[in-house]
């Protein structure tokens, strides 16, 4: 039931960005559109319905994949900081070679490494981008940019769904099935920040009052 | 992780799993509520130093005024006391009446108002040179400044002396008749105060800082007493030499000398700020 829910709350963001298509350009939020497109593509429901034969695996790892290129380059073209842009770069040194492994060695289970350490990589990103959001001098508040609630949507499902990620191995099918519950709450709410982000004005009101204008 | 993945069984996974996210949920709704207070934290401290900017831009603003006003009074009060009185005088000596007066007196009324004339000229170039000393104008501010330690030491009342290190190439004129003004206030403040018995007066440059410097033996104040009366409705005088440099992005320093004997007040001033069009170019 939440799992039909999740996959029509993907479509939210999708909607929201084509609809508001004007505010949405020159923010550098097209890459989480097509995660977004991509994303409520592989979905179980979608794929179950058109009778697709994926393999598990090859979907599962080949989401991940994606999923971790797409949100590490918006986290990379988002961050201004030369030394800081270095981090996601290490991190696709590192996060490759574990996924291209698991795929190669693992190909009849969940796969628990690469998406458990992409979801620690991401929440990393996730910090390092708010800590430059927050130190920038242009930014007055935080909340009224939409690379904020891109951020904080990602945070708040990957740091959810690490441990379910880290143990999704080890469960029973009737246990995943059960827990998965999290992974679709989070994904639900994952989507409806990402439509506030799409929704949202550009940051036009994002500065000082008139008479306290900053000498920046 | 993958210790974590081996040892967990059965219910346990199910314990760690749920504490887990639970644990996670809180530290990210923890930081960003945290990020979201800090941010407004950091926003309200500087909203308030840039009101507290604003109100020492204000008092500043205010002290100008107050001294242009000030001066104004001055020149009206010169022109309406000395002026006036000498032109009337001057007028008296040449009424209707001379006409029918011997030839004797009518010479004398004539001299005598030629005499007032000549007065009146001499203190309208007074006032005219208080406002924009013709030395400065016309050779520097070197020379003005000389010209006026050399006029406070010809009163006999303190030794006043002056030497310019590096002044090969003159400032803008406004930028001059600032710094002028600057040292005039500064010196002024000294003969009024500190009653010091000499005042030195050093320029000199450093890379891209021009210095004056000046030394005296009286009673001077330090820099948390220059910060003290800025802040506060007196010291008009320094608010006024404040907001001058502020013009020149220019800053001053009061401090007592390494001895402890003199005083000594410097003011930083940024070449390029100051230099003029021909150097721009």
């Amino acid at each position: 039931m939440l799992g039909e829910k999740a996959f029509y709350s993907e479509i939210l963001p999708i909607l929201f960005y084509l609809v508001f298509l004007k505010r949405n350009r020159g923010e550098g939020l097209g890459v989480i559109f097509f995660y977004c497109c991509f994303s409520w593509l592989t979905e179980n429901f979608f794929i179950s319905r058109l009778n697709l034969q994926i393999p598990g695996y090859v979907r599962d790892s080949g989401f991940t994949i994606l999923e971790f290129t797409l949100i590490s380059f918006f986290i990379y073209s988002s961050l201004r900081g030369r030394i800081l842009r270095f981090i996601p770069l290490i991190g696709a040194l590192i996060f490759y070679p574990i996924a291209i492994i698991n795929f190669t060695k693992e190909q009849d289970s969940f796969d628990s490494i690469p998406a458990s350490v992409e979801a620690i990589l991401i929440i990393s990103y996730c910090i390092l981008l708010l800590y430059e959001q927050i130190n920038d001098p242009k930014i007055i508040f935080v909340y009224n940019t939409k690379k904020f609630w891109v951020t904080i949507a990602f945070f708040l499902y990957f740091s959810s769904t690490l441990f379910l990620f880290l143990y999704a191995r080890n469960l029973t099918r009737a246990e995943f099935d059960k827990y998965w519950t999290i992974n679709n709450f989070f994904e639900i709410l994952k989507n409806i920040l990402l439509s506030i982000s799409f929704i949202m004005k550009k940051s036009s009101k994002n500065a000082y009052p008139e008479d306290l204008e900053p000498d920046i | 992780m993958i210790l974590l993945q081996i040892t967990s069984s059965g219910s346990t996974v199910s314990t760690v799993l749920f504490f887990g996210t639970i644990g996670m949920l809180a530290l990210t709704i923890g930081l960003i509520v945290f990020i979201i207070f800090h941010q407004r934290k950091v926003i309200r401290y500087q909203m308030r130093l840039q009101r507290m900017e604003q109100d020492q831009q204000k008092l500043l603003l205010n002290a100008s005024i107050r001294l242009q006003e000030e001066e104004r009074q001055r020149i009206a009060a010169d022109l309406h006391d000395d002026a006036g009185p000498l032109l009337a005088t001057a007028r008296l000596y040449l009424n209707e009446n001379l006409v029918n007066l011997d030839k004797t007196t009518q010479l004398q009324s004539i001299y005598n108002a030629k005499q007032i004339i000549d007065d009146t000229i001499q203190l309208i170039r007074n006032i005219s040179h208080s406002l924009m000393p013709p030395t400065l104008k016309n050779f520097g501010l070197e020379s003005a400044v000389n010209d006026l330690f050399q006029k406070i030491s010809g009163s006999g009342s303190m030794n006043a002396s002056s030497r310019f290190h590096d002044y090969r190439e003159r400032l803008q004129a406004e930028n001059e008749l600032i710094i002028f003004r600057v040292i005039q206030e500064l010196v002024n403040n000294i003969l009024k105060h500190s009653s010091a018995s000499f005042i030195h007066l050093t320029q000199n440059t450093s890379g891209n800082k021009f210095f004056i410097r000046l030394h005296h033996d009286g009673r001077g104040i330090t820099q948390s007493d220059f910060n003290k009366l800025n802040k506060s409705n007196v010291g008009l005088g320094l608010k006024n030499i404040q907001s001058r440099l502020k013009v020149l992005h220019g800053q001053i320093f009061f401090e007592k000398d390494m001895s402890q004997t003199y005083y000594k007040v410097t003011i930083e001033l940024v070449k390029e700020e100051m230099a003029g069009p021909e150097a721009a170019l």
